[in-house]
């Protein structure tokens, strides 16, 4: 009997914990007045990643407190495939979200499926533009508005921080998967090294530019760091999500050790990331993609009427779009007025930061 | 090439060290009868328990607490796999559905305490285990630049577990009788061994070492649990145990020689004379050498010869 009444017991813990799971993300705020719904889907990873989904969600987040008109929920997708991205923005768009937010560039397709099925709701592609699968011509619709960053911009101005910041004027670069965004990272950062290189009299050299594969390979990230501290490199740019969180783990060993490894962190200011135990932190700069920005001003486009549907928007170094953080506590005082420099000189357009690896064969010739 | 071989095996030993003892918690549970496929679970439950632990405590105790998480990982791996003893042993519920219900479980359980305990599903610590080189021995030519340089504490901490469980399993009552479960243990039980009382405590000791696993992971390469952690290391452990033949010391070979293609894999682009290596075999290498095991062990039946089979005292 007693038997019988544990297994009862334990099989309703069981229940109840996995409900309890699925519920976390339940909106119970009942309103008044009527307020707009605002959906997020989570790209790959969870929404606290620290980084995409993190940064759009709040960025939503930040609406929702300062304007109090939106009410906002996230889905995260069962699978990372376009049927389960378009399960997921049916799911919220039938529940009445009228804004639908998406960032990465792995919901391209879905959201041109998604935006002719739903001609009612408005959706936000961070990071991508609709295309049907397997061309890559950017279908119009006019519920959709696409949003880029420049990445190369801020990975220019990680480039000159770095070059100028390095000991050992051996620089690397861990990029996730071999994608677009991440591309541009490394080149605008390859671009940046030879800028500092040329106008500031820098030595620096990138001794090791690889692409993982992956952005969960946690591992990996490690090996790799200390493989490349271990010839010397002492400042190391990742573009790689959860691998460069193996990055930062490894700098952060070392640099407990009282060894001087620098990370580069990306999309956000990683600075507590690299925070160790005397409370200095392991990173030097990020090269930093304002999708919170984004996410915020197209809501509010969209709700005060001025939403610029079917357009392809860039957001570049002059709509601070991308860059540095404002404080830079590991950066010199020197290093910064340069970078600045740097900074000027884009946006006096001097320069043109390259987006490929044409262009920066001839940049700065 | 030397140097490439230093810079290679002692990442490959701190890779392998939370690989080789999820497996060898695996082997427990499996000596006494029980199929733990929850291993990955229980490396999860492990790994969250330890981060919140090491965050929450990190401040009053400073270093000590990445000691403490460890033991409190390996405290809530092993009341956790109760659950699994429970439905499989005492129950006599299929294994497998059981240890799969640990994985799925224990992904969103973790998941969702991390969510609501600190508010975000990724919990950092500040400082784990620091890579050192051992005093004296890493002056040992050879030897010394292999395992003694750069080396984790836990490193060490797991071959010591390693050579005390293949002691207390080959040359102790305890392990003869543990063993003898998941043999005949109805030739157990009739020679007045509790079997099921044996099969708990193998199941609980796979808990232990598979979340002390999970801990290793946090305070070493992983440094912050996050849904991440569920990589599949407790599948790849599932698999050195296999190849591994379910000894010790031939689990220790599989681990070491699973963490060593990883991370050459990784490595491979880092040095010229690697690169041209392809990175697809070292990758593939683990799952690939598992399943030709499987296909040329399975006719002599290397693994216990009860595990996966409830014990029934009326069964002859």
């Amino acid at each position: 009997m007693s038997k019988k009444i544990l297994s009862t017991v334990l099989a309703i813990t069981v229940l109840v914990l996995s409900f309890a799971t699925g519920c976390t993300n339940k909106q119970s705020t009942p309103s008044t007045q009527e307020k707009t719904k605002v959906g997020m889907v989570t790209d790959s990873g969870t929404i606290d990643d620290k980084s995409f989904n993190q940064g759009t969600w709040e960025g939503i987040k930040k609406y929702a407190a300062d304007k109090g008109t939106i009410e906002e929920k996230y889905l995260q997708p069962s699978g990372e495939q376009e049927t389960d991205y378009i399960n997921a923005i049916n799911d919220l768009v039938d529940s009445g979200y009228k804004i639908v937010v998406t960032p990465g560039f792995k919901f391209e397709t879905a959201i041109n499926k998604a935006a002719d099925a739903h001609k009612d709701s408005t959706f936000i592609l961070i990071d991508g533009m609709p295309h049907e699968e397997g061309k890559f011509d950017f279908v119009k619709h006019d519920n959709v508005v696409s949003v880029f960053f420049t990445e190369h911009e801020a990975g220019f101005l990680a480039g000159v921080a770095s070059a100028l910041s390095t000991k050992t004027n051996k620089l690397g670069f861990v990029g996730g998967m071999k994608i677009p965004p991440v591309e541009k990272f490394g080149i605008g950062f390859k671009a940046g090294v030879l800028y500092a290189n040329k106008t500031f009299g820098t030595k620096a050299e990138i001794v090791d530019y690889i692409y993982q594969g992956t952005f969960d390979d946690v591992a990996a990230g490690q090996t790799l760091a200390a493989g490349m501290y271990n010839k010397g490199v002492d400042i190391i740019f990742h573009a790689a999500g959860g691998v460069g969180a193996g990055v930062f783990n490894e700098a952060k060993q070392r640099a407990e050790k009282g060894q001087k490894v620098w990370v580069v962190g990306v999309d956000v200011d990683q600075y507590e990331t690299g925070k160790i135990s005397n409370g200095s932190s392991v990173t030097l700069t990020s090269a930093m993609k304002r999708i919170d920005v984004a996410a915020y001003d197209y809501i509010d486009a969209k709700l005060n009427g001025n939403f610029p549907g079917g357009q392809i928007i860039t957001l570049s170094l002059a709509e601070n779009g991308v860059g540095l953080p404002e404080n830079n506590p590991n950066l010199s005082a020197d290093t910064i007025t340069k970078v600045e420099q740097a900074k000027k000189d884009v946006l006096d357009k001097k320069i043109t930061v390259p987006t490929s690896e044409d262009e920066l064969a001839k940049f700065m010739k | 090439m030397w140097d490439i071989i230093t810079n290679i095996v002692p990442l490959a030993l701190a890779y392998t060290a939370p690989l080789l003892i999820i497996a060898l918690g695996g082997l427990y549970s499996e000596r006494s009868g029980v199929v733990n496929i929850g291993l990955e679970g229980l490396m999860g439950i492990g790994a969250f328990t330890s981060a919140l632990v090491i965050s929450k405590t990190a401040g009053n105790l400073g270093h000590t607490a990445v000691y403490v998480g460890l033991l409190a990982a390996a405290l809530a791996g092993g009341i956790f796999s109760v659950l699994h003893a429970f439905a499989s042993v005492t129950m006599r519920s299929d294994q497998v559905v059981s240890g799969t219900a640990i994985n799925i479980l224990s992904a969103a359980l973790t998941v969702y305490l991390a969510r609501s305990l600190t508010g975000s599903a990724n919990i950092q610590i500040v400082s784990g285990f620091i890579k050192r080189d051992v005093p004296v021995l890493s002056k040992i030519p050879v030897i010394g630049p292999l395992f003694f340089r750069e080396a984790y504490i836990t490193t060490l901490i797991v071959f010591l577990i390693v050579v005390f469980s293949w002691f207390i399993l080959y040359y102790r009552p305890f392990g003869l009788r543990l063993r003898a479960c998941g043999e005949n243990p109805q030739a157990a039980d009739s020679l007045g061994i509790n079997v099921l009382k044996m099969r708990y405590i193998g199941v609980i000791i796979s808990g232990v070492l598979a979340g002390l696993g999970g801990g290793i992971v946090i305070t070493t390469y992983s440094g912050e649990f996050s849904p991440l952690v569920y990589s599949g290391l407790g599948f790849l452990a599932l698999a050195a145990l296999i190849f591994g033949k379910w000894n010790p010391w031939g689990v220790v070979g599989a681990s070491l020689f699973f963490g060593l293609a990883k991370t050459v894999a990784d490595m491979s682009k880092l040095f010229e004379g690697l690169k041209g290596m392809p990175n697809i075999i070292f990758n593939t290498f683990p799952y690939v050498v598992t399943l030709v095991a499987l296909v040329l062990f399975s006719k002599n039946a290397a693994g216990p010869k009860a595990a996966g089979e409830p014990y029934d005292p009326g069964k002859r």
